[in-house]
C-alpha cells in the first residue's frame, strides 16, 4: 500500500524515539530520584525513600532567602519585559509602522540564539563603566534582554490571528488610538501576553549564567544557591530544590500550552 | 443622513495609483454600488469615504461638509467590513454598545434600548449575550450590519457585504438588505465584485476599472446600454464581436454582414445572451445567421450553447427539448435593435 511504512522501519523509529526520550529525561529522573533519598549523600540510586530533604531545604534560610531573591528578580523582569515585548510585537505587526522591520524582528529575537555568556560579558563591561560594577539593575537589564524574545514570540503568534479590520472598525466607530489598543487589540492578544509573562518568569527564574557574571556579591538566586550547595555540601537537598524547579517549568509549559492552544512559539 | 460627494479623487500608494481621478456624487438616501474587478480601486474609494485612507488629491464631502481632513473617528459613518470585524472578545451586545459608548453620552438603559432595537431590526432579538463566534456566518453578518447602523450614521458603507456567505444565504440576505433599506433609508455605498449583487440591490451602479469610473447610471440603463466593451462584459454574459460598419451593415470577421444601427467605422458589436434565440421554422427573426454548435452544456432548465457564426463564437441559452447536439447546424436570430455597437 502506498504510504505505509515497512514494519522494520516502524520499529526502528520507535526505538529511536525511545532513545531520545531517555536521553532527554534521564537527567531529570536521576535528580528527582536522588531528591527522595533518605541518606545524606547526593547519589543515584537513592538510599531509601523519604521527603526529609524537602523539609530540610524548606527550613534552610539560605534557600528561602535565595527563593525570595529569584522570585523578586523574575517578577521585576516580567513587569518590564512584558510591556516592552508586547509593544515590540504590536509595532512589528503593522506593515510600514517600522522601517527596516526585518532587522528589528531579528534584533528582538536574537537573544534566543546568541550565547548568554557574550551578553553577560557585554553587560558586565557596561555596568562597570556606567555604574561602577555589577549591580541588581544590570542583572535585571540582562534578564529583560533574554526574556524579551519569548514575549515577542508569544504576542506575535497571537496577534497573527487577530483580524486587522477590528482596529479599523473601532476607529470608524469613534475610538481613539488608546481606546483601540486597550479595548480592542490588547484584549484579543491577552493569551499571548499571559503566556509571554509565564515564559519570561521562568527564563529569569532559571538563569544561572547572567546572574553569575552580573550579581552583586551579596545577591544569591536559586540556581546559584544550588551551585554553591553542590560545591560545598552536596547533599540530596540540592536535588530537592532542582526537582522543584523542574516542576515549576513543567507547570509553566503546561500553562502556556493551554493559553496558546498549540501555536508554535518557541523554536 | 446626507449626500456624499467626492471630487477629483486621486490615491497613490507609492508608485501605484489605486484611484486615478474619480468624481462621484451620491444623493441623500440613494444606494450606490461600486462595481469592478479586484484591484480597480473600489475598496480604496470606500476607505477614503470612511477616512481610513486619505486621498492624495481631491475633496470628500459628506452632507455638504468637507471631511477630507477629518480622521474616521470624527466622521459619522457606519462601515461594515468584508470580514465583519466583530470583536471576538465581546458579546454581541457589547459589540453593539461599543459605537454608542465612543460617541454618545447615553445612559446604560438608553443604550440597552437601542441595542434591543438594532437586534430586532436585523431579526436577531435573542443573541445579545452570545459571542460572535457562537453565531453562524449569516448571523454574524447581520450583527455587523446592526453595529454599523446603531449609531445612526450619515452614510452606510458596505465592503463586499455578502461575499462570505454561501450562495443560498446570499440570495436571502440580498432580500433582507432591500427590506432593511426600506425601513432605514440611509445613504448607502456598497463595494462588490459581484455584478448580480450590484444590479439587484442598488439604485445606481458605478462600474470602475483601473482606478477610474468607466460608467455610472441606474442598473437598467447601464445594463441596457453599456458605454464600453469592458462594461458590457463585466455586467454580464455579453457576446462581443469585432465588426466594421458601413451603410447600415456590420461586417463580421468572416465577411458575412448583418443589419445594424450605427455610424460607420470599426466597432464592437454586443449581443446579450438573452437576446439570441434559435429561429423556429415559420417564425423568422429580424436578423438571422447560420451557426454551428460547438458545445452544449446542460443547465437544468436550459441548454447553454456555444456556437460558431460569422467567424465569431457566440454563447446563449436554448430550450432543453430542442435536442441540439454538437456539430448540428442551426439558424439563430435576434431583433435588429438588440445588436448594439460599442
Amino acid at each position: 500500500m502506498i504510504g505505509e511504512r515497512p514494519f522494520a522501519a516502524t520499529v526502528a523509529m520507535l526505538l529511536l524515539l525511545l532513545l531520545v526520550g531517555v536521553f532527554l529525561l534521564a537527567p531529570l529522573a536521576v535528580v528527582a530520584a536522588a531528591s527522595l533519598s533518605a541518606g545524606g549523600f547526593l547519589v543515584f540510586p537513592p538510599q531509601g525513600l523519604s521527603l526529609r530533604w524537602y523539609a530540610d531545604v524548606w527550613g534552610d534560610p539560605r534557600y528561602v532567602q535565595a527563593a525570595w531573591t529569584s522570585l523578586g528578580l523574575a517578577l521585576i523582569t516580567v513587569a518590564i519585559a512584558v510591556p516592552l515585548g508586547t509593544a515590540a510585537a504590536l509595532s512589528l505587526r503593522r506593515p510600514g509602522a517600522l522601517p527596516l522591520r526585518g532587522l528589528w524582528e531579528f534584533l528582538f529575537l536574537s537573544p534566543l540564539v546568541l550565547p548568554a555568556v557574550v551578553l553577560a560579558i557585554g553587560l558586565l563591561i557596561l555596568a562597570s563603566n556606567l555604574a561602577g560594577g555589577p549591580s541588581k539593575a544590570a542583572l535585571v537589564a540582562g534578564h529583560v534582554v533574554i526574556a524579551l524574545p519569548y514575549v515577542v514570540r508569544t504576542v506575535t503568534a497571537v496577534l497573527a490571528g487577530v483580524d486587522p479590520a477590528t482596529d479599523d472598525a473601532a476607529r470608524v466607530m469613534g475610538a481613539s488610538a488608546w481606546q483601540r489598543l486597550s479595548m480592542v487589540t490588547l484584549p484579543q492578544a491577552k493569551a499571548g501576553i499571559a503566556a509571554g509573562a509565564v515564559l519570561a518568569f521562568i527564563v529569569s527564574f532559571d538563569d544561572a549564567v547572567l546572574v553569575l557574571f552580573l550579581r552583586a556579591p551579596t545577591l544569591e538566586t536559586i540556581p546559584l544557591r544550588i551551585y554553591a550547595g553542590l560545591e560545598f555540601s552536596p547533599d540530596p537537598g540540592v536535588a530537592a530544590v532542582s526537582t522543584c524547579l523542574i516542576l515549576l517549568a513543567a507547570v509553566a509549559v503546561g500553562v502556556t500550552d493551554r493559553l496558546l492552544g498549540g501555536k508554535q512559539v518557541v523554536g | 443622513m446626507a449626500a456624499v460627494s467626492m471630487t477629483g479623487i486621486v490615491k497613490k500608494f507609492g508608485a501605484v495609483t489605486a484611484v486615478d481621478g474619480v468624481d462621484l456624487e451620491v444623493a441623500d438616501g440613494r444606494f450606490v454600488a461600486l462595481l469592478g474587478p479586484s484591484g480597480c480601486g473600489k475598496t480604496t474609494l470606500l476607505r477614503m469615504l470612511s477616512g481610513l485612507e486619505a486621498p492624495s488629491q481631491g475633496r470628500v464631502r459628506i452632507g455638504g461638509k468637507d471631511v477630507t481632513a477629518l480622521p474616521p473617528e470624527r466622521r459619522n459613518v457606519g462601515f461594515m467590513f468584508q470580514s465583519y470585524a466583530l470583536f471576538p472578545h465581546m458579546t454581541v451586545a457589547a459589540n453593539l454598545r461599543f459605537p454608542l459608548r465612543m460617541r454618545r453620552g447615553l445612559s446604560r438603559s438608553q443604550e440597552d434600548a437601542r441595542i434591543a432595537r438594532a437586534l430586532d431590526l436585523v431579526r436577531l432579538p435573542d443573541v445579545g449575550q452570545r459571542k460572535p463566534q457562537q453565531l453562524s456566518g449569516g448571523q454574524q453578518q447581520r450583527v455587523a450590519l446592526a453595529r454599523a447602523l446603531i449609531d445612526e450614521p450619515d452614510v452606510l458603507l458596505l465592503d463586499e457585504p455578502l461575499s462570505n456567505l454561501d450562495a443560498r444565504l446570499r440570495d436571502e440576505m440580498q432580500l433582507e438588505l432591500v427590506e432593511l433599506r426600506r425601513q432605514v433609508p440611509i445613504t448607502t455605498i456598497m463595494v462588490t465584485h459581484d455584478q448580480h449583487e450590484g444590479l439587484a440591490l442598488a439604485d445606481d451602479i458605478v462600474v470602475m476599472r483601473a482606478g477610474r469610473i468607466e460608467q455610472q447610471g441606474t442598473p437598467e440603463s447601464v445594463y441596457a446600454s453599456p458605454a464600453t466593451p469592458f462594461v458590457a462584459d463585466f455586467l454580464g454574459a455579453a457576446n462581443l464581436v469585432p465588426v466594421s460598419v458601413e451603410g447600415g451593415l456590420a461586417r463580421w470577421p468572416d465577411g458575412l454582414t448583418t443589419p445594424v444601427d450605427g455610424a460607420p467605422g470599426q466597432h464592437t458589436l454586443m449581443l446579450r445572451q438573452e437576446d439570441i434565440a434559435i429561429v423556429q421554422p415559420g417564425a423568422p427573426a429580424e436578423v438571422e445567421l447560420t451557426a454551428r454548435i460547438v458545445a452544449a452544456a446542460f443547465r437544468g432548465s436550459s441548454l447553454q450553447l456555444s456556437v460558431e457564426a460569422g467567424g465569431a463564437r457566440l454563447r446563449f441559452g436554448a430550450p432543453v427539448q430542442g435536442g441540439y447536439g454538437v456539430g448540428a447546424q442551426v439558424r439563430i436570430g435576434w431583433v435588429r435593435a438588440a445588436a448594439r455597437l460599442l
